[in-house]
């Protein structure tokens, strides 16, 4: 059954039942909005711990942030049924207009991919597939082929071999469509200083054929939730490092991208402003966007990641779910089981 | 061509215009500043220099600046454009943005040197219509301003090279192309120097004779130079300065 695309609620809802557990960590939360622990927003999972009673106690809130289209008495009434939100399909995704994508099928096939810049290789024969609504990061130290791989799928640099395919589109000879589907979030901030956030924001809006309207709403959503509507009017220039990495992240996103490529987006965030992006990053996978981070912050991939691909020296060593590798390396966290394969500390670089 | 993107990153750069300090300077108050010089200084007949032949000068010498920000532009926004290459954008949207801002510019510059030049005693025979003549005559000379700042920014490394470079293109056409005292040989020299057909239609046009004159001839030669040294800056920075 594919997962249902539910926007996080804006606001928390406790919970009436204090016993109902997160079905991704097993931990208590009685926030079914997103639980505090794994950043898990999807709210189905939670629901899934509630009774009937409570069930229609929560619709009856009429908090929860459904799609627009359904009514409260029909969310009262398939609660009532026993329909949970996963089973009910929604209209709300920008339908794709130049290639349907299967269902099921991985909605990125990266084949025998090789960068080389003179006589350093950058990617080192890469074969991966990420499947649609996925969170994937590419996890190890700087240096390790992650920006480049990126810098491949984006269409900012040509592979020296091999190929990549994005919904379909192949992205040296389609990179037209790609770039429709797509959002990048570069690992530098890349804005014009000159403009305010806004301007900023209004720019990728445009370049993308977004309407006013669109543009004006979703500015203004992506502005409060990442705590940047007060700085808005101000020049980019004046922004500090963290700020100006939630603007570059929120004119990744304007176009509502079928997949979002993020490069390190939380370096140099202080903690506060990491953990509000990872909120917001984890709110994404509830709009069932697919999302490939790239990072070196072992608690970015282990809190956010539905599968991490570990790349050092260019070369794919290793993909799982955190927990799966963590198992099989017999480690604590994603660091150490990066420790047990190379010998060397992600953060010590190459 | 899509008339949204494109009317936002035209907008972008008319901000930049105003709001980028070396812009607003380079652009804005350098020619200004160097019309009141210039009217002050160097309009003596004595020096051979009649106000007539220093205003449309003082265009020209506008009009080359545009060179330095152009390169010092494309240089210091790489990570800019290699970010808008991952957007729909396409090259003829960006390009053309360049194209139609920096056009704007140049339009902008001359009613500046002439508004100021006029308040300082320069009557033109041609009245309001050479004016108006002389608008889309250096509009179409900034093209080659826009492709001469092109070419500087893809072989400079960072912006500051791009300012050195771009000196290159402008100290030439500053001295064999406008009002500068030439001998013989370096006349035939400025013959190659694509400023001396501006300066030549824009005095044409302020002496109120371009009828008469050259004028036709001068605006076949600019904008067949601008129009191809600005695809010679548009392939070369497409192919090695956008890295």
């Amino acid at each position: 059954m594919q997962a249902r695309e539910i926007a996080p609620p804006k606001i928390k809802i406790q919970s009436p039942n204090p016993n109902v557990k997160c079905l991704t960590c097993k931990k208590k939360e009685r926030n079914i909005s997103r639980c505090v622990t794994c950043l898990t927003s999807d709210v189905n999972n939670l629901l899934k711990g509630l009774n009937r009673k409570e069930l229609l106690e929560i619709a009856d809130l009429k908090k929860i942030n459904i799609p627009n289209n359904w009514s409260k008495q029909l969310i009262m009434q398939l609660l009532s049924l026993n329909i949970t939100l996963d089973d009910i399909p929604t209209n709300k995704t920008k339908p794709v207009k130049t290639k349907k994508i299967s269902d099921g099928a991985p909605i990125i096939v990266i084949k025998d991919l090789v960068k080389k810049f003179d006589d350093i290789t950058a990617v080192n024969n890469l074969n991966l597939e990420i499947g649609e609504g996925e969170l994937f990061s590419l996890l190890g130290p700087n240096g390790a082929g992650k920006t480049t791989t990126v810098n491949i799928l984006t269409g900012i640099i040509q592979p020296t071999k091999g190929n990549a395919i994005i919904a379909g589109f192949d992205v040296t000879k389609n990179s037209s469509d790609v770039k429709k589907l797509i959002g990048v979030c570069p690992q530098e901030a890349a804005v014009f200083s000159f403009l305010n956030a806004r301007e900023n924001i209004e720019l990728f809006g445009n370049l993308h054929s977004l309407s006013k309207k669109e543009i004006k709403e979703r500015t203004e959503r992506f502005l409060e939730l990442l705590d940047l509507a007060d700085a808005s009017g101000r020049k980019a220039g004046s922004y500090s490092g963290g700020m100006l990495r939630k603007l570059n992240l929120i004119m990744a996103l304007i176009n509502d991208p079928k997949i979002a490529f993020l490069d390190e987006p939380t370096v140099g965030m202080d903690a506060r402003a990491r953990r509000k992006t990872w909120e917001f990053i984890g709110s994404l996978k509830g709009e069932k966007k697919t999302i490939i981070l790239t990072t070196h912050y072992i608690e970015e991939a282990e809190a956010l990641s539905d599968r991490v691909g570990i790349i050092d020296y260019g070369k794919l060593i290793e993909v799982g779910t955190p927990q799966e590798l963590m198992e099989k390396y017999e480690a604590k966290n994603l660091e150490q089981v990066f420790l047990n394969i190379t010998g060397r500390r992600i953060l010590e670089g190459i | 061509m899509k008339l949204q993107a494109l009317g936002a990153l035209i907008n972008v750069e008319l901000k930049k215009l105003i709001r980028h300090p070396v812009n607003l300077f380079m652009n804005l108050l350098f020619p200004a500043l160097l019309t009141i010089v210039f009217m002050f200084t160097f309009s003596d007949p004595e020096l051979g220099m009649s106000i007539n032949s220093v205003v449309p000068g003082l265009v020209v010498y506008a009009v080359i600046f545009l060179i330095m920000t152009v390169a010092q532009s494309f240089s210091s926004e790489r990570k800019l454009l290699k970010r808008l290459k991952t957007t729909p954008m396409t090259s003829t949207e960006f390009i053309g943005s360049q194209i139609i801002s920096n056009m704007i510019t140049a339009i902008v510059q001359v009613v500046i040197v002439l508004v100021l030049a006029y308040l300082l005693g320069f009557k033109p025979e041609s009245g309001f219509e050479g004016i108006l003549l002389a608008l889309p005559v250096t509009a179409i000379f900034a093209l080659s301003s826009v492709g001469l700042g092109l070419i500087t920014a893809t072989i400079s490394k960072n912006p500051e090279m791009g300012v050195g470079l771009s000196f290159l293109f402008i100290l030439p056409q500053m001295f064999l192309g406008t009002f500068m005292p030439l001998t013989s040989s370096t006349q035939e020299i400025a013959k190659f120097v694509p400023s001396h057909y501006l300066f030549d239609a824009l005095k044409s046009i302020f002496e109120g004779n371009w009828m008469n004159t050259n004028f036709f001839f001068d605006l076949v030669i600019i904008s067949a130079v601008s129009v191809l040294i600005v695809i010679i800056g548009i392939v070369l920075f497409e192919k090695y300065g956008n890295t």
